[in-house]
């Protein structure tokens, strides 16, 4: 394979990991945004998301054929997922709602352990198939360059998906409402919103994104509790980068991180599979020392 | 009831409890079998490692999820230089060269990291400090030659200086004339370092630094208008309990003689975040729960053959700690003398409590959202 043709194809690859990591990073930012609160729970949520969507697939398609038992699955993950979140929020996140938002971060924490330890209990801590429409190692050819169909997949359903939100926030009343409350909760109900119900829809809307991401890994790299705690970290830094209250940001940011990432492992000898995942750290500290609100976040002033 | 409060708020009941402490402490592994010595010297292990993150998130107030790296790169740098030099002539020394360099190196670390996570307000070093885990185990096992890899590091069985029988001896082994056995007379080496560092983070705390974290942790903006920088103390506070992680992860070696890569890992840094905070943020007899609670738990669920469920069980501990026991084991004493009081009619309920004011918020907002209809 010639270097052109290389380097065409790592940054295809990277641009399919990068949206798994900007699906997440988009979901932290819609929890941010509504609540102010970082979801350290978001990558378990999208993995229990995944395990939903295996097992009900595995029972769907005995039934109804593997084509659409795989459509049930999905479906039935993104529902399921949507459930989980409005639930959480009600019944768990609404307690801290306004606190102190270390105690509420710390309160994600304790989820993050308890979905993963519930995860682990119900599917075992071993690699788990997830069924699909295609195998993961299945490529078509450009000239040189060998294309996943399982990245093409992957960055199309989430630029479309990342469409979607779009719309919905900008097109739409629920949209507005939502935006409403995440700049102003008080002003917001005021207004005559159901600030509440917002909330929980904000969060479900989080984890059906989360679930998404959740089974295109699964697909790739099979299932296992702790699959997203690497993504978690990457969709973090790229959340860093690119600003917590800006969506477009989060995005370009972790398609930027996982492309940069898989260009300096094959590159840099040092650097290599392993140690990539200190790309984007590396970034962070140049990123944080020149432009401390991150590279299109907004300088918010505190008074006292 | 208030008559015992009284009693115990004196300052010298207080320490006449703290010297009972210490004598139960000193005696007992005279009389205990090895496994509770172990399991009490590990106990002192993590709760310095509880401590320093509990100055970082309960005194300072900034969540940290990256402590356990610091005990991962302090036991490391114990175990490297006493492998290298134990057996030669500098071969008790090796042993305080470890001790040392478990102190700088991590504390340079923290330091750094801290430098560049500091700037960034609120969640920032949360989300920074994540890294640190998950960064540290490819790294541990990419220099392989340093840090033994996936296989890790022992001590337990190294070239004699002196040589033995079997040519072979563990550091941390009880002198021949002390008449003690190996896991006492590592108990009574990890209870003198542990105190030691208690001792000092008690009158850190309570002097001039622990104030000043204290406004850093309530107000930013209050501590700069009064010339305390919020960036320079949270570094510092950063930096401490990268050093106690250091001192955490020399101990870890003294008391098992073995590292390797999975010490650092992420789960586990999760798990010292939950311990503090399950222990008592902002606490010092609650790092000491804290520790507990980070090693009796897995003990506990493995004795009753239910590993499965350590997760779920810290889990549901933290976030049912968090919604009735805001201020964590160590405040039960205090929450419990409160819901008395209660019981008794009297109206000294305070509204400062945090269980307090977050029931009171909860009910604010549930009929904002329900009491209007779009």
């Amino acid at each position: 394979m010639n270097q052109g043709a290389l380097f065409v194809q790592l940054v295809v690859d990277g641009l399919a990991t990068g949206s798994i990591y900007a699906a997440l990073a988009l979901a932290i930012v819609l929890v941010n945004q509504a609540t102010g609160l970082i979801n350290f729970a978001q990558g378990g949520m999208a993995v229990l998301g995944a395990y939903l969507g295996m097992t009900f697939g595995n029972l769907a398609i005995p039934a109804v054929g593997p084509v659409a038992g795989i459509t049930i699955g999905i479906v039935a993950s993104v529902i399921a997922s949507f459930v989980i979140g409005a639930l959480v929020e009600r019944f768990l996140m609404r307690r801290f709602q306004g606190g102190d938002p270390d105690t509420a971060v710390v309160a994600t924490i304790g989820l993050l352990t308890l979905i993963t330890g519930l995860c682990g209990l119900i599917w075992t801590y071993n690699y788990l198939p997830y069924p699909f429409y295609f195998s993961a190692g299945l490529s078509f050819r450009i000239g040189d360059i060998a294309i996943d169909v399982w990245s093409l997949t992957t960055f199309i359903t989430i630029l479309v998906l990342m469409g979607l939100l779009q719309a919905l926030f900008r097109g739409t009343k629920l949209g507005l409402g939502l935006r409403a409350v995440a700049d102003n909760p008080r002003s917001a109900a005021l207004s005559g919103l159901r600030v509440g119900t917002l909330l929980m829809i904000g969060w479900g809307l989080a984890a059906a994104l989360g679930s998404v991401a959740g089974v295109l890994v699964a697909v790739k790299s099979q299932l296992i509790p702790g699959m997203f705690d690497a993504a978690l970290v990457y969709a973090l830094a790229a959340v860093i980068i690119g600003g917590l209250d800006s969506p477009v940001g989060a995005v370009v940011a972790a398609l930027g991180i996982a492309v940069l990432e898989n260009l300096a492992g094959t590159y840099l000898d040092w650097v290599g599979h392993d140690l990539k995942i200190a790309v984007p750290f590396v970034l962070i500290f140049i990123v944080l020392i020149l432009r401390p609100q991150g590279l299109f976040g907004r300088k918010s002033v505190v008074r006292v | 009831m208030s008559a015992v409060t009284a009693f115990l708020a004196n300052r010298w009941v207080r320490l006449g409890v703290f010297g009972v402490v210490l004598v139960v402490l000193g005696v007992l592994p005279l009389i205990a079998d090895p496994f509770t010595n172990q399991t009490i010297a590990r106990i002192a292990v993590f709760a310095v490692a509880v401590l320093g993150l509990n100055i970082v998130m309960g005194y300072t107030g900034q969540v940290s999820l990256g402590q356990i790296f610091f005990v991962g790169v302090g036991a490391y740098c114990a175990a490297i230089p006493i492998r290298a030099w134990w057996g030669t002539d500098v071969y008790t020394w090796s042993i305080v060269i470890g001790l040392v360099l478990a102190i700088v190196v991590p504390g340079v670390i923290g330091l750094l990291v801290a430098l560049a996570a500091a700037r960034l307000r609120g969640l920032a070093i949360a989300m920074i400090t994540i890294a640190l885990p998950i960064i540290g185990v490819p790294l541990a096992k990419r220099f392989s030659d340093l840090t033994g890899g996936n296989e890790g590091l022992s001590v337990r069985r190294l070239p004699y200086g002196e040589g033995d029988a079997a040519g072979v001896g563990n550091p941390f082994a009880a002198p021949a004339g002390s008449g003690l056995a190996n896991d006492q007379w590592q108990y009574y080496l990890v209870l003198l370092i542990a105190i030691i560092v208690f001792v000092l983070a008690y009158f850190l705390v309570r002097g001039r630094y622990g104030r000043a974290f204290a406004i850093v942790r309530e107000n930013e903006a209050v501590a700069a208008s009064m010339g305390i920088s919020p960036y320079r103390y949270k570094v510092l506070s950063f930096t401490i309990a990268a050093v106690f992680g250091g001192i955490a992860g020399f101990l870890y070696i003294v008391a098992l003689q073995y590292t390797s890569s999975e010490t650092l890992s992420f789960g586990h840094s999760i798990e010292l975040v939950i311990a503090t905070i399950v222990g008592g943020a902002g606490s010092i007899v609650g790092s000491i729960l804290g520790g507990a609670f980070y090693v009796l738990i897995p003990q506990i669920t493995n004795a009753l053959q239910l590993s499965d469920y350590t997760l779920v069980a810290q889990g549901v501990i933290i976030l049912l700690v968090l919604f009735l026991l805001p201020g964590g084991l160590a405040s039960l004493p205090r929450t419990i003398r409160r819901l008395a009081r209660r019981r008794r009619g009297a109206h000294s309920v305070d509204a400062g409590d945090p269980a307090g004011s977050a029931s009171v918020t909860t009910q604010h907002q549930v009929p904002t959202s329900k009491e209007r209809n779009t």
